[in-house]
């Protein structure tokens, strides 16, 4: 949900089509709703509704079509545009569409994006907690997430694995099972991605606390990494994926010995990517694809699991 | 943007002449190749009003000049003849009087002054235009020029002109410069058998050496260019560099040779061990069985030259694209089939350390005639 033009189907474009974010300019405004099935993680199909913003489509949407629209919502984004000019109009309609989710669909999960964020005015980390306020206050009681985006960085990525995480059943017994992988690979971390969108479904928790001996994995807190990694490697690996779509080859793996650590990128299960960080200048990619490719079963049985309950 | 002048190191740069009228890009193109600034950024530079002079190091010393667009030959600060190199950059919607002439003025100016000079036109912000007036355009700039150059003196004929298509939103500008480079590089021909020779002996059906900051090739092999694998290699070093410092460690790990310390029971052959991770939840954590695969170091490596390979097909026979850093700036990128890849590791290290040999060596005299100069 959202004001025509806010950018819905732009960001849907870019997370699950895989289109540059300069073709955006080319999209139209959407008329009425268009529904997309997303085959999310193998057997997890995403339903997405983008509900085109011009008042007259809102207007039906929160009257005759109330029921159609607001049934079985699992989550509801609602995009609001940073620099907007009607945000009083913009408010008015998301306080609606919220009384229209607690009557049908109480449980939904509820983002905010705070988008256009590039364009937002400086400081912008002020423009958005201004924003961020106003939004909490309009929503009362519900509880939501707000976000800022921007589909020309990395922000995207980091708001929609957020979103897409309250959707999987069991990431926690994922991320479990990753660190006990990260550790036989002497990882720093391990971190498995959607295989379409490269969203982050759940990484390896970091072990133990400074100081603690006996465990395989190196401390992760001791290296300090670069907290927007994640989002940052989603963004990376879409934009160069789509550079391999455009010379007709197509993305399959990547294995990294850098300065600074060594990397593999690699599918694990029919539906998911994983990457191993490693520092450990005496791990070598050939053990590490050989370690990949020794957990995919079981991973491929957790991730069966994980959609059955 | 300090102003860098080839007088204050020692080395003799060689020189390249940005030109152009104001608004036409060149501060953008000088920006977008030497200082990673991105393409939408251009948006903000501020017009210049003074020369800028750039160095650039790479296989030579680079000298870019920036000028103001009202610059002529006689406020240029230096005579004609000690550039290599003018790049004259026109909007490609020009097609107007004012920017030709200023073109063909210093083309005139140029050729009279210098012979050897390398004249290239940059036909710039090309993604504009849809494709038939792309290449309209374009041919009639091409022609105006030649024109122009013909009624002035029946002699110019024979001057020799390079057109390139160029814009800072895609690969066209860095494929451009990259061809203005070559004809720069004295040692080019002896680089090109190297890459020729690693084709061969690797089955590699393209490779580059790339430098890896610019992202411009140096060289390439004898084999055509086909700008989608170009546009390829240069996406693949710019993600490359972009994960370089992403998972970068506070802590320092080194990456020095390390002591040779044989494994305890280790035949020359399998010194490889992966152990599967615990696969059932029923191993409590932190059981010391988890045991971590290791490999002994390479013995007596001096240095550590990253690497890094993608596949870019699942089944075979795929093509895999690998990235093997050859001096601190430059970096070899060959196309391979995967099978080589993986079947033949040994052999293309092999290849790879024999190729960096030459071109260390190379680089070596390159620098060492500059110096005694
Ligand atoms: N600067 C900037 N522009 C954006 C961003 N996201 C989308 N846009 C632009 O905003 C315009 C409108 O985007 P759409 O995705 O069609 O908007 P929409 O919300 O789907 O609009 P309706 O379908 O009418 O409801 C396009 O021209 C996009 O290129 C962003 O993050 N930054
Ligand atoms: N569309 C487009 N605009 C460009 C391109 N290169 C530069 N520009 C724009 O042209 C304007 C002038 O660029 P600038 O580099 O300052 O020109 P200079 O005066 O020649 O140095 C800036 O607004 C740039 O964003 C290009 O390839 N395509
Ligand atoms: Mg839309």
């Amino acid at each position: 949900m959202g004001a025509s033009g806010s950018g819905k189907t732009s960001m849907r474009s870019l997370i699950f089509s895989n289109n540059p974010a300069s073709l955006t300019a080319r999209l139209g405004a959407t008329i009425d709703v268009e529904q997309n099935h997303v085959r999310f993680l193998g057997d997890l199909i995403l339903n997405l509704w983008d509900c085109g913003g011009q008042d007259a489509f809102m207007d039906s949407y929160l009257t005759t079509q109330r029921s159609t629209i607001f049934q079985h919502v699992g989550v509801m984004i609602y995009v609001f545009d940073v620099e907007t000019r009607g945000m009083s109009k913009d408010l008015e309609y998301y306080r609606e569409c919220l009384e229209g989710l607690q009557q049908f669909s109480p449980d939904a999960a509820i983002f905010l994006l705070v988008h256009k964020m590039d364009l937002a005015r400086e400081p912008k980390n002020t423009t958005f907690d201004k924003k961020k306020k106003e939004l909490q206050e309009a929503s009362g009681e519900a509880s939501v997430t707000v976000f800022g985006t921007s589909i020309y960085d990395e922000s995207l990525y980091k708001a929609w694995s957020s979103i897409v995480h309250t959707l999987i059943p069991n990431a926690a017994v994922l991320s479990k099972h990753l660190t006990t992988f990260a550790g036989a690979c002497s990882a720093t971390e391990v971190i498995l991605f959607e295989r379409t969108t490269f969203l982050v479904i759940a990484t390896s928790s970091p072990l133990s606390p400074p100081g603690q001996s006996g465990s395989p994995v190196d401390d992760i807190d001791a290296h300090q990494l670069d907290p927007t990694r994640y989002e940052r490697t989603s963004e990376l690996i879409k934009a160069f994926k789509h550079s391999c779509s455009r010379v007709r080859e197509e993305f399959h793996s990547l294995e990294m010995e850098l300065h600074n650590f060594t990397a593999v990128l690699d599918e694990m299960t029919k539906n998911t990517y994983v990457l191993i960080i490693v520092h450990d200048p005496t791990i070598e990619t050939a053990a590490l694809k050989l370690n990949i490719r020794m957990a995919r079963r079981k991973f491929e049985e957790l991730q069966g699991d994980s959609l059955i309950s | 943007n300090g102003h860098r002048t080839a007088s204050s190191d020692a080395v003799t740069r060689t020189k390249i002449l940005l030109l152009g009228l104001r608004r036409a890009g060149k501060t953008s193109i000088q920006q977008v190749l030497f200082n990673n600034l991105p393409p939408k950024q251009t948006f903000y530079l501020e017009t210049t009003m003074r020369t800028v002079k750039h160095a650039f190091d790479t296989v030579i010393p680079l000298e870019i000049w920036d000028c103001p667009g009202n610059i002529t030959v006689e406020t240029l600060g230096a005579p004609l003849s000690h550039f290599s190199t003018m790049i004259f950059v026109i909007d490609i919607r020009d097609l107007y009087n004012n920017p030709i002439s200023k073109l063909v003025e210093f083309i005139v100016a140029a050729y009279r002054e210098n012979p050897n000079m390398s004249l290239e036109v940059f036909v710039h912000k090309a993604e504009k235009l849809q494709e038939d007036d792309k290449i309209e355009n374009f041919r009639q700039i091409h022609e105006r020029v030649s024109d122009r150059l013909l009624d002035i003196s029946p002699e110019y004929e024979q001057i020799q002109l390079n057109f390139h298509l160029t814009s800072v939103y895609d690969h066209s500008l860095h494929e451009a410069f990259s061809k203005v480079l070559h004809k720069l590089v004295e040692s080019l021909p002896y680089l090109e058998d190297l890459l020729n020779v690693f084709c061969a002996n690797s089955q590699s059906p393209k490779a580059f050496l790339f430098d890896t900051t610019s992202r411009l090739y140096i060289a390439t092999d004898a084999s055509p260019v086909d700008s989608a694998t170009h546009n390829l290699c240069c996406d693949y070093l710019q993600m490359l560099n972009s994960f370089g410092s992403l998972y970068k460690s506070a802590t320092p790990h080194s990456r020095k040779p390390l002591p040779f310390t044989p494994p305890p029971s280790a035949s020359s052959t399998s010194s490889l061990s992966p152990v599967p991770p615990r696969s059932s939840s029923s191993t409590s954590p932190g059981t010391p069985t988890s045991s971590t695969t290791r490999l002994t170091p390479h013995p007596s490596k001096d240095l550590f030259y990253p690497s890094a390979a993608t596949s870019l097909h699942p089944s075979t026979p795929g093509t895999t694209l690998t990235y093997h850093l050859i001096t601190s700036q430059l970096a070899l990128l060959a196309l391979l089939p995967t099978s080589v890849y993986e079947g033949r590791r040994g052999l293309l290290e092999f290849n790879v350390v024999f190729f960096r040999e030459g071109v260390q060596e190379i680089c070596e005299v390159e620098k060492e005639t500059r110096d005694g100069r």
